[in-house]
């Protein structure tokens, strides 16, 4: 408790130290780590490998755009548009999608992504190839700007960890986990399998929508190769398995190794882009190789720290005076 | 007439179409992995033949297709050995799929700092032009002899497969990979195989598909997805499947370009989402 209090006193004062460079990598940061954590409750908690995120921070992005334009009010006050938006799509495609199993499920949402993404560029009304302007960004006041990005960026990700830990500790996140486990012994105790994951991945596209929102409200223009681009994809996988799939950790490290990366690269190294992919590529793939349930894991086993761990431990064995013969049976 | 030459053309399309998705299957059927990075192996032998025939501008770059094949066999060996084994035998069915699409990102990466972002083709002179003349119809030559190539080397295959020692070996393996080392059959070493076999096949497709339209670092994610198509659409069982898959896939995309000259590999992808929603039960059937 009090450490949350820390970690909002640190949110609400950091605008008021940071310049405005920071305060905009920090902003991306945030969302980034929200968007990570969505990801992250689909592929590490129920089991589904989504390659076709982007198109649900496409469509969060593109609700937000057009209903502040239709409505003619500043963006932050449609903002709930974009998940609902992102969350009834994927509750529509769900019911075709949930009959393909393991990589086709992954591939099929690539596909279902490109296919929107075409249509986009195809359609004039939403600009197109070429993309469109936030047109209600003369409503907006630009000195408090980037403040209330950075806020937006930092509430959502403290909610969205705290839902996510509360979640993950109450009955339906353990059935989640049983799911993500064992289908077989999960469904053999009463736990909806399909009920569960549909949740988990309406949540995930309506978690993705909203921070896909806000990241390209600060940007005030979206195109769709920008909306569309699978790297969104290829960011929230990496820093999910680098950092520790199937934790809430996790996440937070692999964001940190991917920021601390990129401006390492880019910045005293000078290299590319390109390169940097090609380096965390590489992170990745190690990681998967060598710790396969990714940094954190690893390291909470060998220094024994515990930060927002839902594991629960095993229930002792009843004690032999309540059961004497099922305690015999068993230990004998 | 118009309409019933873009059939055959997308007919002749879906064959080159097969030959992306074979690789793909073969893998799959064997050690259940998806190979994300099928594309951007196909892209890559695309660049090493364009390489090739820079150095030897005297050789015919359809020549080429034969080191690009035996260097493509090399690197699908290694990328097994050396990576996906390590994964294979995860109880996760996840982690396969992961690490291959990570060694996608490396490789698309690599690809545009080596090469450049820009748009490559391959040139094959006069041949990429000439055509046949049946009934009326214009039919192209290079797309001809691509489908033949792909019906022949789909028979080889289902016959190498069949008949030979190592195809028993290989459809035991993928049977039953704990069971096959009682008979002295290390699966580790079959999958290197197999692995070389997919890529040298997804090298034939690559090369050939580079002729016919051009190619960027980027377009191995296309690539992988036609092949993916095409694999769910005939059904993993059998490799006819995968060549009628092909050819909707080809004759998909010829009609919707009729339609709409930018349309791309829209209305092939629709296809594919299409029949996903009407025929789930029929898509994902038994193993190789």
């Amino acid at each position: 408790m009090a450490c949350a209090i820390v970690l909002v006193a640190v949110i609400a004062g950091a605008p008021f130290v940071l310049n405005e460079g920071f305060l905009r990598l920090a902003t991306e940061c945030l969302l980034l780590l929200t968007m990570a954590q969505m990801w992250n409750l689909l592929a590490g908690y129920a089991g589904l490998v989504s390659l076709g995120h982007q198109v649900f921070i496409a469509f969060g992005a593109y609700a937000l755009f057009l209903t502040s334009g239709w409505l003619e009010v500043t963006p932050i006050w449609v903002l709930p548009v974009a998940p609902l938006v992102a969350g009834a799509v994927a509750a529509v495609i769900a019911f075709p999608l949930f009959r393909l199993r393991d990589a086709y499920f992954s591939i099929a949402m690539w596909v279902f992504a490109e296919i929107i993404g075409a249509f986009t560029m195809k359609s004039q009304e939403v600009g197109g190839t070429s993309g469109m302007p936030l047109a209600t960004s003369k409503l907006i006041d630009f000195d408090w700007f980037e403040p209330t990005m950075f806020w937006l960026a930092g509430g959502l990700t403290l909610v969205t960890i705290a839902a996510l830990y509360k979640m993950m500790t109450s009955s339906f996140g353990l059935g989640l986990m049983s799911v993500r486990d064992n289908d077989l012994a999960a469904m053999s105790v009463g736990v909806d399998v399909r009920h569960n994951r549909f949740i988990a991945f309406v949540l995930s596209a309506a978690g993705c929508g909203l921070a896909g929102a806000l990241s390209f409200m600060g940007n005030l223009f979206i195109a769709p190769l920008a909306a569309f681009d699978v790297n969104w994809s290829v960011y929230m996988m990496f820093i999910v398995i680098i950092g520790g799939i199937g934790t809430l950790e996790g996440p937070i490290l692999g964001v940190i190794i991917f920021f601390g990366l990129r401006e390492l690269m880019t910045g005293p190294l000078g290299l590319s882009g390109g390169w940097y992919l090609v380096g965390l590529g590489i992170i990745a793939v190690v990681v998967m190789i060598v710790a396969p349930r990714g940094i954190w894991p690893a390291l909470r086993d060998r220094l024994g720290v515990r930060l927002l761990d839902v594991h629960r431990a095993a229930p002792r064995p009843a004690g032999a005076a309540i059961l004497p013969t099922v305690s015999e049976r068993v230990t004998g | 007439m118009i309409w019933v030459e873009t059939l055959i053309n997308g007919a002749l399309l879906g064959g080159l179409y097969a030959l992306l998705g074979i690789g793909l299957a073969l893998v799959f059927g064997v050690m259940r992995v998806v190979n994300i990075a099928h594309g951007e192996f196909m892209v890559l032998s695309a660049f090493c033949a364009v390489l090739l025939s820079n150095l030897f501008p005297q050789v015919s770059p359809l020549l080429m297709l034969i080191p690009v094949i035996a260097l493509s066999f090399a690197v699908g060996w290694l990328y097994q050995a050396a990576i996906v084994n390590r994964v294979v035998t995860s109880p996760d069915p996840l982690s396969p799929l992961l690490l291959t699409f990570g060694v996608s990102v490396i490789l698309r990466n690599v690809m545009v700092e080596l090469f450049g972002a820009d748009v490559r083709s391959l040139q094959v002179g006069e041949l990429s032009r000439a055509s046949l003349e049946i009934a009326g119809l214009n039919i192209g030559i290079m797309p001809l002899l691509t489908l033949v190539l792909a019906a022949l080397l789909f028979m080889a295959l289902q016959l190498v497969l069949r008949h030979t020692e190592f195809g028993r070996i290989v459809r035991a393996t993928a049977d039953r990979r704990d069971i096959v080392r009682l008979s002295g059959v290390k699966p580790d070493r079959v999958y290197n195989y197999v692995m070389g076999l997919s890529l040298a096949l997804g090298a034939i497709g690559g090369v050939l598909l580079a002729v016919r339209s051009s190619f960027t670092p980027f377009s191995g994610a296309e690539r992988l997805l036609i092949a993916f198509e095409v694999v769910v659409l005939g059904g993993l069982g059998s490799f006819w499947g995968a060549l009628l898959g092909g050819i909707a896939l080809g004759m998909a995309q010829l009609i919707g370009l009729k339609i709409d000259p930018n349309a791309g590999l829209l209305y092939a992808h629709l296809l594919f989402f299409i029949m996903l929603l009407i025929r789930p039960s029929g898509l994902v059937s038994s193993r190789a």
